[in-house]
């Protein structure tokens, strides 16, 4: 009986967790680029009480055995990789991936982080960079005096200069990808670093066989998080939670019972 | 009645057994492909062999005990993850799965590849396809529905998916495996994938509720029958029949 309640306190803490990490995704259900997350739970290990196929008698064997499991614990927080909705700014630096890839993003600290957010801007040289600063790798500058900027769905950026007819090119920008972004490391700022789990990068340009997809210029991709899926999780996830508080209650009123019956 | 009074205690015993059994289901609510235990109970005659058993020696030498826990095999809820490499089986059947300790059957299909593409279970183990372990390339990997794995429109690779003669005791192991007797496992006919899927735990909070509430009683209902037998037939001739002058 001493068991259950701790297999019911492993079962609390999970679900504990579990709504932690939806009141994480709920909080960042506006913010762009935003990839949710999902928290993966494994059983514990079994108490072996009757191995099955051990001896009944001496010439039978138990067909099943008798094993009780300890309880839960999180394993994992999975990247979802769905796609976010696309909202059109018509801003000519917000730019949006249709399809898996990543920007690539220099950070302060010289290390290369992947984002999906496209809400870009320039700095005082002229660099394409993120809301918060950082350059876009490999770097694109926009000369001074550029009338206009346009990003082509494969990632060609040109600009007019003022006088002039022709549009000049100016750089590419590249995405890229991972064989399973799903263990991408979340560093806060929708900015991801590889791990083991997330494999290697695959650097490409977009709309060619990587599957790295295609850029849609003056759109921004909303964050991946679907509010009433959410909902659903945190009512189960409460429901949840409150299973296992009723565990811990029947074992405690069972074991008051035993206490009493010896009066 | 000292019969009784054991009866009663071997059945209460049985009762928090499977109360822990219980809280175990309930604590993995949120355990991607786990599958409940089921308990059972066998009755235990207190009799010897070779006597003969009226059916008043039945009722007084029959202690309910645990007889063991049973893999409830019914399918999960399907979530949509949206990740390529979630796969979740519709039906019968299972992962194949190298665990260091041997084969292992699974149907938590929350995949992941490691570096050199190697397609690994949630605790890194390596998924087993029909030619060995399966290697993906890098890129966008379509799953159909067979198990056959393509890129592009080529083959690369084919899942392992197994199922069990009805009976066949499986044994769970934890981190959502369950090992089965060798030479056990059979090719599941007509296997359906989903890609993009988990199949959730199988338990359900009302039913785990529901079966909470009648363990209670139950323990409470022996509990009641083992006061009796204490202060009833026990304590009252104890007592009484020596005030009889």
């Amino acid at each position: 009986m001493f068991r259950a309640l701790y297999t019911a306190a492993s079962g609390m803490l999970a679900q504990q967790l579990n709504l932690d990490n939806i009141a994480n995704n709920l909080a960042n259900a506006s913010t762009t680029g935003f990839r949710g997350t999902r928290l993966q739970f494994q059983d514990l290990i079994y108490q072996e009480m009757v191995v099955p196929g051990s001896a009944a008698t001496q010439q039978t064997t138990v067909s099943t055995g008798l094993q009780i499991g300890l309880g839960t614990r999180a394993s994992a927080s999975e990247v979802l990789q769905t796609q976010g909705d696309f909202e059109n700014t018509g801003n000519s630096l917000d730019l949006a991936i249709q399809g898996n890839g990543f920007f690539q993003v220099k950070q302060v600290n010289g290390e290369t982080a992947y984002t999906r957010a496209g809400t870009f801007h320039l700095d005082q040289q002229g660099n394409i960079v993120t809301a918060d600063g950082d350059p876009l790798q490999p770097s694109v500058a926009i000369p001074n005096g550029a009338t206009s900027i346009s990003v082509g769905a494969d990632g060609t950026v040109t600009v007019t200069m003022p006088g002039q007819t022709n549009a000049q090119q100016v750089g590419t920008i590249q995405l890229a990808t991972f064989p399973n972004s799903g263990g991408l490391l979340a560093n806060g700022n929708t900015l991801f670093t590889p791990t083991t789990a997330s494999g290697d990068v695959i650097v490409g340009t977009p709309g060619g066989s990587e599957g790295l997809g295609t850029l849609q210029q003056g759109m921004l991709e909303q964050s991946n998080i679907n509010v009433v899926d959410q909902f659903i999780q945190m009512i189960v996830t409460q429901r949840a939670y409150e299973s296992n508080s009723k565990v811990v209650s029947a074992a405690d009123q069972m074991l008051q019972d035993v206490n009493q019956m010896a009066h | 009645m000292d019969s009784g009074f054991y009866a009663a205690c071997t059945g209460l015993l049985a009762q928090t057994d499977a109360l822990d059994l219980t809280a175990n289901n309930l604590a993995n609510l949120s355990t991607a492909g786990y599958k409940g235990q089921l308990e059972f109970y066998r009755s235990l005659d207190a009799s010897m062999a070779n006597h003969h058993i009226s059916p008043l020696n039945q009722a007084v030498n029959n202690f309910g005990v645990l007889g063991g826990t049973a893999v409830d095999l019914k399918t999960g809820e399907f979530q949509k993850t949206g990740n390529d490499l979630d796969l979740a089986i519709e039906g019968q059947g299972f992962f194949v799965v190298k665990s260091p300790a041997g084969i292992r059957y699974s149907r938590n299909g929350s995949f992941h590849t490691d570096a050199a593409g190697n397609l690994l279970t949630a605790t890194g183990d390596t998924v087993m396809g029909e030619q060995g372990p399966v290697q993906l390339p890098s890129g966008a990997i379509t799953i159909s529905s067979d198990g056959t794995i393509s890129q592009e429109g080529s083959v690369v690779a084919t899942m392992k998916l197994v199922t069990f003669a009805p009976g066949t005791s499986l044994t769970a192991g934890g981190n959502s495996y369950y090992q089965a007797p060798a030479g056990s496992e059979q090719p599941a006919d007509d296997p359906r994938l989903s890609q993009g899927t988990l199949e959730s735990s199988n338990m359900n909070p009302v039913a785990g509720t529901i079966s909470l509430m009648t363990l209670q009683r139950h323990a409470q209902l022996l509990q009641q029958a083992l006061s009796i037998f204490h202060s009833v037939f026990d304590a009252a001739p104890a007592q009484d029949l020596s005030r009889v002058s």
